[in-house]
């Protein structure tokens, strides 16, 4: 469980993916997002997802993405067996395609979150003329996810100690013993939220419409080059989509399973 | 001799890499009320979490009631160990504080007639029968602490560990508690308290085990322990208030290890006859 957080937490390094500005990389995020929301077809979803590789290889974090993708695997397996089952034709490739549609996603959003501080990220919406309330919900949702994951855990051992036992039971019973573990989970949260709202309102949290930002945010050479090539990339993959210019190979499905 | 309850032979403990425990060693026998206290980070919680099987050794041993915990599930040994943790709004769950109560005694299997009798037997101790069908987040925080307590003791475990049980307690509800400790030592219970609290020890633990940096620093009698300054300093604790007036008054000739306020009175009288 553990490691699909680390896929996603920012590692402080030094290389060109991580100096990228935040918001030449959201723009590859954006993109990315959108092409493989638009494609169905295996191959694009494959060669989609095929992009992040070398910048996950660039920026040094092939590790944590890696292990990011293995610990996916039970998810891929979920989406992998409910849309072969839920399908009337084309069942293994339009499977098989959700499967690359999905890990493509989570991928451009690893990369992302593996390089861009939280901070940078808000300041970057901020600029694009978010709202404070809704840039600062979004940072404070990721700071406080491995505060939600500590709080699991405690909840998990003190309901262990009460002679709960996960793992035991039918189906039906094992969905059943997740009940004393999410309503203290959930109503804690609650709590803390209301807590942590509070605690901003008492620092004047929303007194003035604009704010100062302590750092500013500065496009450079390489952030150009980088955009140039994002949106040459997948605008033409777009274009070609949208327009019907796919090539033959690009179209190619997978054979019908009995 | 009475029976050795809980033995730890050696253990060590890393999370992620970061040594928590390193090299305890340790032996609990049936009937003690012993205080482990310790600094933030020392491997109080750590330690205690062995006791039921929530943290395996990395190296060394954990037996408990002669089973090693390596061989046990948490359920197994839930049943005679009970674990009260320090935050009740972390397992507090149900729709009544009644079914609070019996959700423990349901897990390990007991009879209907048993449960029923078990919770009304819980509630009376820890004062809560008159909120059985509330919800369990409508009480106060010293109420809900007192229904996590409950419902850890409707299953009579042999050993009972307490995680800091009088963080955020007002005055009475320390009373309270220190009754209850007095009613589980008369029922022959063997118990244990992680605490930061001096003064609550100071009166009331027959042993105190004192944690720095993942080792024990001190094992001993409450006397010995609290009125050792050096160690005191290296696990960051004030000694008690009477203790620390005994310090002062020391070159006056008031004996360092006084701990009560009538010893105190006493030994000054003593002081001021002579």
């Amino acid at each position: 469980m553990n490691y699909i957080f680390e896929g996603f937490k920012f590692k402080k390094k030094n290389t060109l993916i991580h100096d990228l500005d935040p918001r030449a990389k959201f723009i590859y995020l954006i993109m990315s997002f959108i092409s493989a929301l638009l494609f169905t077809e295996p191959i694009p979803l494959v060669i989609i997802f095929l992009t992040s590789l070398p910048l996950v290889i660039i920026a040094k974090t092939l590790k944590e993405w890696s292990r990011s993708m293995k610990s996916l695997s039970l998810f891929v397996t979920f989406i992998f067996i409910l849309n072969l089952l839920s399908m009337t034709e084309n069942r293994l490739n339009y499977a098989f395609s959700m499967v690359f549609r999905f890990l493509a996603l989570t991928s451009a959003f690893s990369v992302f979150f593996l390089t861009t501080t939280p901070d940078d990220f808000m300041s970057a919406l901020e600029e694009m003329g978010l709202p404070k309330e809704y840039t600062l919900m979004f940072t404070m949702s990721m700071r406080f996810v491995p505060t939600l994951a500590r709080d699991l855990q405690i909840i998990v051992d003190a309901q262990k100690s009460r002679g709960l036992e996960l793992e035991k039971g039918s189906l039906i019973k094992k969905v059943r013993n997740y009940v004393p573990i999410l309503i203290p989970l959930i109503i804690y949260e609650i709590r803390r939220s209301i807590m942590i709202a509070e605690a901003l309102e008492a620092r004047a949290f929303g007194a003035l419409r604009k704010t100062t930002s302590y750092t500013e945010l500065k496009m450079g050479i390489r952030d150009y080059i980088f955009i140039f090539i994002v949106v040459f990339f997948f605008g033409m993959l777009i274009f070609l989509k949208i327009f019907g210019y796919l090539p033959e190979w690009m179209m190619i499905k997978l054979p019908e399973i009995i | 001799m009475t029976e050795i309850v809980v033995e730890v032979k050696d253990l060590y403990y890393s999370y992620n890499s970061q040594p928590v425990l390193q090299g305890v060693n340790l032996k609990i026998r049936r009937g003690e009320i012993i205080a482990i206290m310790g600094e933030n980070g020392a491997g109080k919680t750590t330690l205690i979490k062995h006791f039921n099987g929530l943290l395996k050794p990395k190296r060394g041993s954990v037996k408990v009631f002669g089973i090693d915990t390596r061989n046990a599930s948490v359920a197994e040994l839930s049943r005679k160990v009970g674990l009260v943790f320090q935050n009740p709004d972390h397992q507090l769950f149900a729709e009544t504080v009644e079914k609070e109560v019996e959700f423990a005694l349901r897990n390990f299997g007991f009879e209907e007639e048993v449960v029923k009798k078990r919770v009304e037997w819980a509630l009376n101790l820890m004062g809560l029968a008159k909120y059985r069908n509330r919800s369990p987040f409508t009480l106060s925080v010293g109420e809900r602490k007192r229904l996590a307590i409950a419902s850890v003791l409707s299953y009579d475990p042999e050993l009972i560990i307490f995680d800091e049980p009088t963080a955020g307690q007002d005055f009475l509800q320390k009373e309270r508690i220190a009754e209850l400790l007095n009613l589980l030592r008369t029922r022959g219970k063997t118990v244990i308290i992680v605490t930061h609290d001096v003064e609550f020890v100071a009166t009331r633990f027959e042993r105190v085990i004192v944690m720095s940096q993942g080792k024990i620093i001190g094992d001993g009698s409450f006397r010995e322990i609290l009125s050792n300054s050096e160690i005191l300093e290296k696990a960051r604790l004030l000694p008690p208030q009477i203790v620390k007036c005994a310090w002062l008054l020391s070159d006056i000739g008031v004996p360092r290890d006084t701990l009560y306020p009538e010893e105190l009175v006493r030994k000054i009288e003593e002081v001021i006859r002579r």
